[in-house]
């Protein structure tokens, strides 16, 4: 195996950050990349770890950028058991392809990405979700096994191909959220879902943030179950509730019906190509355009705070394009405007009791140069760096710019 | 252990916190898998995680291997004491700390019971989801160690899925919390990696967990079959009609018979019953139900009964939950096995269980989680026949060699503990296992957290379980070490 065939110099389109990458390398088998990588780990090669490229500039910004491995040839389904409801794919695939293969069983992995090219790999290393975590959670409460290639050159396993299995360490949980800096994810295995027989969405506008955060309150502590739940605001000020009930065709409409009667105000209802473009809008309003995007959590009865919180930035000058947040506390702030304000909103959201774990995902270099992206360091980030130091001796795994 | 080691514990946690006493420590020389048993030389009873932090850093200082412990429901042996070690009990660790209904959220000390959280949360109509047979009496600590599960587990997830943050003192006694209570901490999720991590990389020592709102409905039949194929026939229906029910439980003869003489459920005569149980908003239950229960007349079901009641419901509960302790009625011991195989896999490896069963002259009863393919033989054996305990030990194991031959795993819930660790290998390649050897010595460079435990004796520079040295007990002629 010559690891040099899938060596290229890197292009223009390969620079993330203002940084163009030297080398590129496009592996097609985990073999490959596990090589690839233990090379550039013994030539102490700064590397950064590529799958569809859509987050790739979620990160501080790199000093320099020796290789990066792309992964977007190591994309085959390996396996889609689909009686036991588990599917097995090369970290490359990229997700939306493998819905579509799922699909044809009636099955999905019920995780949604703003990105066409999010890749298998890319949602396990930032562990990104979308609107259906509501139900079932981020990725890696779906994934049930990994194969992992060590900077070693070593292939390993963890977890399986079973949904339910405590034998050895969750490897796979480990990486998820390491923004691929412990090791390269060469192919992971999901449980499935059924893909819902019925499925509606209730639209709901409000005036105000404060009675939308009641109604949300009134749907928390009621019966009904949804599948997504997500709150929006627009810069116009116009706050939106969007309540997504999927289960059977007389369950769903029953639950459509009690979620009418807790709201405040009477909602749209949309269903079919409507809903699925509704809901692809939702997920990708906050990347359509430019800005800074920051992610921040709230528990869920501060959803008032928060409402109160952002429109504090507001008065402050720093402009809230958007904001997009999951009922279960968890959102995404579109900021606009002057530099300066922006870094200033993130600093009154750091320091705000309202919200934590304060992230920004997408920002300029330049942005990125004056705040820490991830924010103070907690004790378990620092036994993620003790992790680290074992993973990734040589540190070239995206050093210094993922959370460890 | 040197007398000037005991003092210190005292010094730390209190004289009556440090039990010294041979018929003090004998409660604590097994879990709940006693046929591992190793006497403790000191048994540490901290009562707040500064305790738990002193002790630890005695341990790391002196270099003393410590175990934790949390009510000793375990059954796989992992909290089976070590020699020349500690062994630190989390028992008076048992305050529910926070109940935060709004939230949905409860902070509790790892020593709480995983039933008083639901006892807690149950007048606000809430309930904490994992539920282990064991959980009147089993500790969240001890659950947040082993990634319990339960019953319904096909529809709600494991320990791992209910577990938002915990504090836990590291083998340095450094006290760190992992996870939030709220969404998305940044960084790899080494909370997800400490659950089910068997207690070998840190002492939990504060949970907060997630529960649910008690769903609306829940409605359970039970329906008999002539043939296992049959009954795994109306699973696999079930399943790619797109439900996903709340839990698939299946018995065979064998179990049923054991079920029926310890607790009379009245199940019908069957050579299998299914129990499926679903739950949920009551719309979406009354119209499922309505296709599980055709889906089972089609497959052949000889009698489909509905549970019109909680005490009816109850009833079947009760005859599935009692299967193994029953297993005692129909055998003078049993052995139980806990392996998982795919789940469209279960009729052929149920039929090598019940061919091998034949074949050694032992019987064999299966009780398993048929949604998510969790087994559970049980092995009947008499240990009065020479030979017998290590034909059922030895008999046991093939089982686990079926599962992983089916693409399964050594174990779905009990853990691999001390028990198991010689499987690993059969599942996990060397490199594999040196990977998740070299997590723990990087948590843990002393190797003295729970040492001995989940990973088979290490290649890399081998546990180091001290010499054997006969405990005064044993010297005295009141216990005995196998």
């Amino acid at each position: 195996m010559s690891v040099s065939e899938h060596l290229r110099q890197a292009a223009a389109e390969d620079a993330f950050d203002g940084v163009v990458p030297r080398h590129v390398a496009l592996p097609e088998r985990g073999e490959e990349l596990a090589q690839i990588l233990a090379d550039a780990s013994r030539g102490r090669q700064l590397t950064v770890l590529r799958g569809g490229g859509s987050k790739l500039g979620w990160g501080r910004v790199p000093s320099r950028v020796d290789l990066v491995i792309g992964t977007e040839k190591v994309n085959r389904l390996l396996a889609h058991r689909h009686g036991d409801m588990t599917v097995t794919a090369e970290a490359g695939m990229r997700l939306a392809d493998l819905n579509r293969q799922l699909a044809e069983h009636r099955q999905y992995l019920p995780v949604e990405s703003a990105f066409d090219s999010a890749t298998i790999g890319g949602i396990i290393a930032t562990n990104d979700a979308g609107p259906m975590r509501h139900r079932f959670g981020t990725p890696r409460d779906l994934l049930i096994g990994v194969t992992l290639a060590m900077t070693d050159g070593r292939l390993i396993k963890a977890g399986g191909t079973v949904v339910k299995n405590v034998a050895g360490y969750d490897l796979g949980r480990l990486v998820s959220g390491s923004y691929g800096t412990l090791a390269a994810i060469v192919d992971a295995t999901f449980k499935l879902l059924p893909i819902p027989l019925a499925s509606t969405t209730l639209v709901a506008t409000y005036a105000d943030g404060n009675a939308l955060a009641h109604d949300v309150a009134a749907l928390n502590g009621s019966q009904v179950e949804l599948a997504a739940f997500d709150i929006s605001v627009s810069s116009a000020g116009r706050w939106i509730l969007l309540m997504r009930m999927a289960s059977s065709p007389a369950a769903t409409a029953a639950q459509a019906a009690e979620a009418r009667r807790l709201l405040s105000s009477a909602p749209a209802a949309v269903s079919g190509d409507e809903e699925r473009s509704l809901w692809d809008e939702q997920i990708r309003a906050p990347w359509a355009d430019g800005g800074t995007i920051v992610r921040l959590s709230w528990l869920p009865s501060h959803l008032p705070a928060v409402v109160a919180l952002l429109s504090r930035l507001q008065q402050d000058g720093c402009d809230v394009d958007t904001f997009t947040g999951r009922a279960i506390g968890s959102g995404l702030l579109r900021l606009e405007g002057d530099e300066r304000a922006i870094v200033a909103g993130i600093a009154t959201l750091r320091a705000s009791r309202e919200v934590g774990h304060v992230v920004v995902l997408r920002a300029t270099p330049r942005l990125k140069s004056q705040v820490d992206v991830w924010g103070a360091a907690s004790g378990a980030i620092e036994v993620a760096r003790a992790l680290k130091r074992m993973f990734d001796p040589a540190d070239i795994l995206n050093a210094a710019r993922g959370p460890i | 252990m040197n007398q000037r080691l005991v003092e210190e514990f005292r010094h730390a946690i209190g004289p009556d916190a440090v039990l010294t006493e041979p018929v003090q420590l004998v409660t604590y020389e097994c879990d709940a898998l006693p046929h591992l048993r190793s006497m403790p030389e000191l048994v540490l009873l901290p009562r707040s995680a500064a305790d738990v932090q002193a002790i630890v850093r005695i341990c790391n200082k002196a270099g003393v291997p410590f175990v934790a412990r949390g009510h000793g429901t375990g059954l796989s042996g992992g909290a089976l004491p070590v020699p020349g070690g500690v062994v630190i009990s989390l028992a008076k660790l048992n305050r529910v700390l926070d109940v935060d209904i709004r939230n949905r959220r409860v902070t509790v000390e790892p020593g709480v019971t995983n039933l008083e959280i639901t006892r807690q949360v149950a007048p606000f109509g809430c309930y904490y989801a994992p539920d282990p047979s064991s959980q009147q009496v089993c500790s969240i600590g001890g659950n947040v160690a082993e990634n319990s599960g339960g019953a319904h587990c096909l529809k709600y997830g494991f320990t791992v899925h209910h577990i938002l943050a915990v504090e836990a003192v590291l083998a340095s006694g450094d006290l760190v919390q992992f996870g939030s209570p709220l969404a998305d901490s940044p960084g790899p999720d080494v909370l997800g990696l400490l659950i089910g991590s068997e207690g070998t990389l840190a002492i939990v020592t504060k949970a907060v967990v997630r529960i649910l709102r008690k769903p609306e409905s829940v409605q359970t039949l039970l329906a008999a079959f002539d043939s296992i194929s049959e009954a795994g026939a109306a699973v696999s229906e079930i399943i790619s009609a797109g439900i996903v029910p709340a839990a698939v439980e299946m018995m065979d003869a064998v179990a049923i018979e054991a079920a029926e003489a310890a607790v009379h459920p009245n199940f019908p005569p069957a050579d299998t019953v299914l129990i499926v149980e679903l739950d949920g908003p009551s719309a979406e239950v009354a119209e499922l139900f309505a296709i599980v229960e055709a889906i089972c007349q089609k497959a052949g079901a000889t009698k489909v009964e509905i549970a019109q009641d909680e005490g009816q419901r109850g009833r079947i509960w009760k005859g599935r939950k009692a299967a193994f302790a029953a297993m005692g009625r129909i055998s003078p011991n049993y052995y139980v096995q806990d392996g998982v195989v795919p789940r469209t896999k279960l009729p052929e490896v149920l039929g090598r269980i019940r061919a091998l069963g034949e074949r050694e002259g032992l019987r064999i009863g299966n009780v398993f989680h048929a949604g998510d393919g969790n087994l559970h033989p049980l092995i009947c054996y008499d240990e009065r026949i020479e030979g017998q305990s290590a034909l059922a030990e030895r008999v046991a194991g093939e089982i686990l060699l079926y599962c992983i031959e089916a693409g399964g795993s050594i174990t779905g819930e009990h853990g691999v503990g001390a028990d198991k660790k010689e499987f690993m290998p059969k599942m996990f390649s060397q490199d594999s296992l040196d990977v998740m050897q070299s997590v723990r010595d990087a948590l843990d460079p002393k190797r003295l957290c729970n040492p001995g435990k989940v990973l088979p004796t290490p290649r890399l520079c081998g546990e180091v379980p001290g010499p054997y040295r006969e405990h005064p007990v044993e010297r005295a002629g009141l216990a005995e070490r196998f």
